[in-house]
């Protein structure tokens, strides 16, 4: 009969993949057997380990480090993979959100995948360093960064910073009827319904909008640190906002006019710019733009703890840092990367003020407030 | 004899092994995880602290999503009962012409679901979409967003949920003695009388299992809320999902999924009583098949063809724009307008420029295959163990593998990870977390329960006589396993296992927690691609995914039925 | 009275029946006779109008209901497998037909416990489920279900087929008596001659889509117009090589046109070794040694070797065999019962 064939077929084919699953994963055992005598012995049984991993997977001969990042998007990641390989590291790159990377860090703590973290903005270097997830390591450059971005306890170390710009769309809003701030879109009856408020607050770039709000009324007797002011204020600011729908990027319905005001990230300006055709006016509210930056840091119980801070030291410098800045119109954190920078990053940067954020006070109270937000405001 | 022989089956070594591996594995991954996880949500910080449910009390917003879950699952359970019996009957019970290509596109939510199914019906009813224009045309005051809150999801849902009836309510409808529709129709019954009093009575009891699965569905509706609810309709799932990704939130996460799970419970508890109330035995020793029935009233049958051809194009549309649109420039995508110019095929090239892109094809292609070849072998064995041995252990099994329905995967996925991100005694100290394991584990927990509802019910259906006869010409248990009961339910088991297949391929939700970073699924591939941070033309690249998932599924499916069509038509 | 006028059914390519010309009259209990696939199943679903003619007519009562829809003919059916709703309860099946005719609620619980009665079903069995019967009740909750319309014609096919020999007896008297009673005109579908020839008032043999013969019980039995039916009915003794090998012995035969001579087994006498049997005008005396023999307890059939033919034949004393003189008969045949055929 036909169906006999067929039959064992299946049967095959599922015990084929079994045992081929089976084969893989010996390797991420292999892991955690390194993991545990790397961090108790010397190096030698650290690099029989890897040997044996890199012998089963046939991709390569080298060690291979694992890197997580938000920051591989548009070429990103490929040109880092490159660049890494003329300068001798054997990188692999998994990309995810920031939130995603920061809860896959924190599950993975046992028995971690990820040599290298960067990409994700201190906020989430913040919680990792509290779950206990990084490893300190001073970079050869970590003096060449801009004061007070590096965490005193060399956790983690800037490599690029971000501005969050507050702009609006001169195709449909005039220089005259333009907010001032944040607080002005709240209290200002004739901005509803034409300013975004982002509601995605798993991402980072939300939840530094609500702590740069939330921070100007902070009021050690108010609920969670906040004034019933700030609360009331952000209430508002959300009531008469207009929320990115499911499946479209902000800067669709910036560039289309459905909501012509809102916020813009330095980093990624210049390709949206590019595609939609829309040049963003920006604002400079007196209490200053708030500013997010990007770092670096080891995942604690890396079997390759050398080589991941040969990488670091390699990927934070001046001249990396420098390149990728010129190449993807960054604005390094690195004072020395800086003269690489792009005219448009300059003149992102040249009038932005930064926020003084205390984001310490922000960092304790960030989960909290998005919960309150989350069950209450929305 | 009979004593003799059952006591040593009792004590049949296999079969005590086999009942460890069971309850060791219902133990390990069903029942300490998630027990964890609401130990963790309840004394997490050393003493039981209710804070978690005051908080969610005072937010109407979670409050309301409750609310909406419930009203989203009590509209579907009325509106997809009504089109899975329509769809069903056009294509199995009334002659209608065309029967074979309606049939095809009722069949078409089998190989595309959530994400891609939502997009395709975006494209369709969306804002940009070609439809909407045309409303906006002739009434300017239409509002673009008009397909959206509890219409848009409630009529996305009730026809996206129809698979189940179009697999399971055809077969138990082919399964109906034609003598008794004769019969009927001898003693006086309109055609009407004859489906209201004879026919549907006798599908019943698979109507009250569909029902509870399309409950289940509605209650942990998460895609179609995302993308079509909007503000105004809100549901729990979405919302568990963003507190099971904050750290800190975590507990809230549990106790709206321990909401979702108490409901849950009792509509189960609720249907499982009336479900005993409503079986009957089939009696008919000689079955006749089926003969499709032509409808009298010239008007009825009219009526009946126009709605069965609406319920077509309803069907085909969105699967059409996925295909057209995968063939477009990123313009007419976002704008909806399409001319000759906008044809291409970048996009497929784009998709696949590197032989990379085919790597997580791949890797899904292997979980689907490994997870549902698992998952169904595990449910045969529960299912074969409970039918021998009906006592409490396997009743307290049978219990407990429907874990899983009553928890969202979002919240079994966080489950997993926070349990086996450290050693546990209970996998004799491995650290799942971090492997290919967990993501593999998970897809078998998740699709235990249909799955074993499914085998038990094949199994159950088998006369007892055939395995005693097989038993009594000399065969083993393993040998009457395998070469008597298996075939007989592998054109089941086959259904489901390509079930668990195509489920498994495209999944998001529980994937993003428990894949190995090295080993890239589908669902995380296509996300990415397709997410905020990508500024490149996503919507196309996951127009193309789908297609291709399409594609696969429908092979999967034909290699599967198309198969098994031949074998019955061999037998009779 | 219904008439069925040149009815041909053909499936496709296929012809289930050709050219049926057939009367059934009223008040008579009619049976179609035949082996399996011999058409008789698909004439009565004509009759009963499940399915259409594609040639020919059949009258009910001179009104051609050849197109009539089987809700609208007054011809109720009891089927093979009974064909019970197994949702319903007893009760509900039997009130199925009235409910649809949309009569009184009062009169169809009259009328259901009536039929119950006259079925001989008891009154706690019409709250159960169809189910948790046996196959005699389900049978009777079948014919219960179709006599409560008081139809001008019932029909039943098979419907003793699937109970066991003691079963279908007792039942076969309970359907010759309900019938009886009702008076009701009946039509029988059988493979089983021995149901034909009890229960029929005429019996029409079906072979391969036509009629081979319609007639009384006696009628099809003794006087057999063909081969088939010869063959079908009953137990016969193929007896042409007897015939051919003596032509001048059976000289009231007609040799010339006929070649195949059967004689039915109770036909035969045997005479013991030493007993003188006196011969009549038409009988043939044999000699024949008995070669084997079925005990049936009111019969015992014999195996015989007569020349190079075996024939059998029924003694109502058994006979101790083991020795010669027993085993050694003659076999008496009476030309006038020998059945001949072209």
């Amino acid at each position: 009969m036909m169906g006999k064939g067929m039959k064992y077929a299946i049967l095959l084919t599922g015990l084929f993949v079994v045992l081929v699953l089976a084969a893989c994963s010996n390797g991420s055992s292999a892991n955690t057997d390194g993991t545990e005598t790397a961090n108790a012995d010397s190096k030698s049984t650290e690099t029989k380990n890897t040997d044996s991993e890199t012998a089963s997977e046939t991709t390569n001969s080298e060690e291979k480090l694992i890197v997580y990042t938000n920051s591989n998007g548009d070429g990103r990641g490929e040109w880092i993979v490159e660049e890494a390989k003329n300068a001798g590291f054997n990188i692999e790159i998994v990309g995810a959100g920031g939130g995603d990377a920061t809860n896959r860090l924190i599950s993975e703590k046992a028995n971690p995948v990820a040599d290298v973290v960067f990409g994700l903005n201190h906020m989430f270097f913040e919680q990792l360093q509290a779950e206990e997830v990084l490893t300190p390591y001073e970079p050869a450059w970590a003096s060449e960064i801009e004061e007070g971005i590096n965490d005193p306890e060399n956790y983690y170390h800037g490599l690029v910073k971000q501005a969050l710009v507050l702009s609006y769309n001169p195709e449909f809003v005039n220089e005259a009827d333009a907010p001032e701030n944040y607080l002005d879109l709240a209290n200002n009856e004739e901005f509803a319904g034409i300013y975004q408020a982002r509601d995605d607050l798993g991402s980072a770039t939300a939840k530094v909008i609500v702590a740069s709000i939330l921070a100007q009324f902070e009021d050690t007797n108010g609920e969670l640190g906040i004034s019933d002011e700030g609360w009331e204020t952000i209430a508002r600011y959300y009531e008469n906002g207009v929320q990115i729908p499911e499946g479209e990027d902000y800067f669709t319905i910036f560039a289309s006019g459905d909501a012509p005001i809102g916020t813009m990230i330095s980093g990624e300006l210049a390709a949206k710019q590019e595609q939609y055709g829309t040049e963003p006016a920006f604002l400079h509210p007196e209490v200053g733009t708030p500013q997010v930056v990007e770092s670096i840091a080891i995942v604690d119980g890396t079997e390759q703890l050398e080589l991941a801070q040969e990488f670091v030291d390699w990927y934070g410098s001046a001249e990396v840092q420098g390149a990728f800045a010129a190449e993807f119109n960054a604005m390094p954190a690195n004072l020395e990367a800086q003269d690489q920078v792009t005219d448009f990053q300059k003149e992102i940067f040249a009038d932005v003020k930064a926020q003084d954020i205390d984001w310490a006070f922000v960092t304790e109270n960030i989960d909290a407030w998005v919960e309150k937000l989350e069950l209450e405001i929305f | 004899m009979d004593t003799l022989k059952n006591r040593w089956n009792k004590w049949n070594p296999v079969t005590i092994l086999l009942s460890f591996f069971i309850i060791w594995f219902v133990f390990a991954f069903l029942v300490f995880p998630n027990v964890n996880t609401i130990y963790e949500t309840f004394f997490g910080t050393g003493t039981f602290s209710l804070e978690p449910v005051e908080k969610l009390l005072r937010s109407d917003r979670a409050v309301q999503s409750v609310l909406n879950s419930i009203l989203l699952a009590i509209i579907l359970v009325f509106t997809v009962n009504i089109v899975g019996i329509s769809l069903v009957l056009f294509t199995n019970y009334f002659d209608i012409k065309g029967a074979s290509i309606l049939k095809l596109s009722y069949f078409s939510t089998l190989v595309y679901g959530g994400v891609a199914l939502n997009l395709g019906y975006k494209l369709v009813y969306g804002k940009n979409s070609p439809l909407t224009d045309f409303l906006t045309q002739i009434n300017p005051n239409w509002d673009g967003n008009w397909f959206s809150g509890l219409f848009a999801v409630g009529f996305v849902m009730t026809f996206a949920c129809t698979s189940n009836h179009m697999l399971f309510l055809s077969s138990a409808l082919r399964n109906v003695d034609y003598q008794t529709i004769e019969a009927a129709k001898n003693l006086g019954a309109s055609q009407i009388t004859i489906l209201k009093n004879v026919v549907l009575p006798t599908l019943k009891p698979t109507l009250f299992a569909l029902t509870i699965i399309t409950f289940l569905t509605g209650l942990s509706a998460t895609s179609a809320p995302l993308v079509f609810g909007g503000k105004e309709f809100e549901t729990i799932t979405p919302m568990i999902l963003t507190f099971a990704n904050s750290s800190s939130s975590k507990d809230l996460a549990t106790v709206l999924a321990l909401v979702l799970g108490i409901v849950t419970i009792i509509v189960l508890t609720f249907m499982l009583r009336s479900e005993q109330k409503g079986n009957y035995i089939s009696i008919s020793k000689t079955k006749t098949t089926l003969v499709k029935q032509k409808i009298n009233n010239k008007t009825v049958n009219i009526l009946v063809h126009i709605i069965a051809y609406i319920l077509f194009i309803i069907y085909t549309m969105p699967v059409l724009a996925i295909i057209i649109y995968s063939f477009t420039d990123a313009m007419a995508i976002s704008s909806g307008f399409i001319t000759w110019d906008s044809f291409t095929i970048d996009n497929y090239l784009l998709t696949f420029s590197s032989l990379e892109a085919v790597r997580p094809y791949l890797i899904s292609l292997g979980y689907g295959f490994a997870g549902s070849f698992l998952v169904v072998a595990f449910c045969l064995l529960c299912a074969y163990l409970m039918k021998k041995y009906n006592n409490r252990l396997t009743r307290t099994l049978d219990f407990m593998l429907m874990i899983p329905w009553f928890l969202p995967s979002t919240l079994i996925a966080v489950g997993l990870t926070v349990t086996f991100n450290t050693n546990q005694w209970v996998v004799l100290n491995q650290v799942f977390t971090g492997t290919l394991w967990l993501l593999l584990i998970g897809y078998i927990i998740v699709n235990i329960p249909f799955t074993l509802r499914i085998t038990k019910s094949t199994f159950f259906g088998i006369n007892q006589e055939i395995e005693d006869a097989a038993k009594n010409l000399g065969a083993n248990a393993f040998y009457t396993f395998i070469k008597v009961l298996l075939p007989i339910i592998l054109p089941s088991i086959m259904g489901i296992y390509s079930l668990n297949f195509i489920g498994i391929l495209p999944d998001y939700d529980l994937t993003v927690f428990l894949y190995h970073p090295l080993y890239e699924p589908l669902g995380i591939t296509i996300m990415n691609a397709t997410g905020n941070s990508a500024s490149a033309d996503t919507k196309a690249l996951n127009l193309v995914y789908t297609v291709i998932l399409v594609i696969l599924n429908t092979m999967i499916l034909t290699a599967v039925y198309g198969n098994l069509r031949f074998r019955k038509r061999k037998k009779v | 009275m219904i008439t069925f006028q040149d009815v041909t059914i053909k499936y496709d390519d296929f012809t289930a029946v050709k050219n049926l010309n057939f009367e059934v009259k009223d008040g008579e209990f009619f049976t179609f006779l035949g082996p399996s696939g011999c058409g008789k199943t698909t004439t009565l679903r004509s009759l009963v109008g499940l399915i259409q003619p594609t040639s020919g007519e059949i009258y009910l009562d001179d009104k051609d209901i050849t197109n009539l829809p089987t809700e609208k003919r007054d011809i109720k059916m009891v089927f093979q497998s009974y064909a019970l709703f197994p949702t319903m309860t007893v009760y509900e099946n039997i009130a199925f037909g009235l409910k649809v005719k949309k009569v009184e609620k009062a009169m169809i619980k009259q009328k259901v416990a009536d039929i119950a009665k006259k079925v001989d079903l008891a009154a706690e069995q019409l709250a159960k489920k169809v189910s948790e019967l046996s196959g005699g009740q389900q049978q009777r909750v079948a014919i219960a279900r179709a006599l409560v319309n008081q139809p001008n014609i019932l029909v039943l096919d098979e419907p003793l087929s699937n109970l066991d020999a003691k079963l279908r007896v007792q039942l076969r008297n309970e359907l010759k008596s309900l019938q009886k009673n009702f008076g009701i005109t009946t039509v029988y579908v059988t493979h089983d001659q021995e149901e034909a020839l009890t229960l029929s008032d005429r019996i029409a043999v079906f072979n391969k889509g036509e009629i081979e013969q319609i007639g009384t019980p006696e009628e099809i039995y003794e006087q057999s117009n063909s081969e088939f039916v010869c063959n079908f009915i009953g137990e016969n003794n193929n007896i042409t090589k007897l015939v051919t090998n003596h032509p001048e012995r059976f000289d009231r035969l007609n040799l010339e046109e006929n070649n195949a001579f059967y004689s039915r087994i109770e036909k035969l006498k045997i005479s013991l070794f030493g007993q003188t049997y006196p011969l009549v005008e038409d009988e043939l005396s044999f000699t024949g040694k008995i070669i084997d023999s079925e005990y049936y307890g009111i019969y015992t059939k014999y195996s015989i070797k007569v020349e190079d033919t075996v024939v059998r034949a029924v003694l109502k004393e058994k006979l101790s065999l083991g020795t010669d003189q027993n085993e050694k008969v003659q076999v008496i045949l009476s030309q006038q019962h020998i059945l001949q055929y072209k």
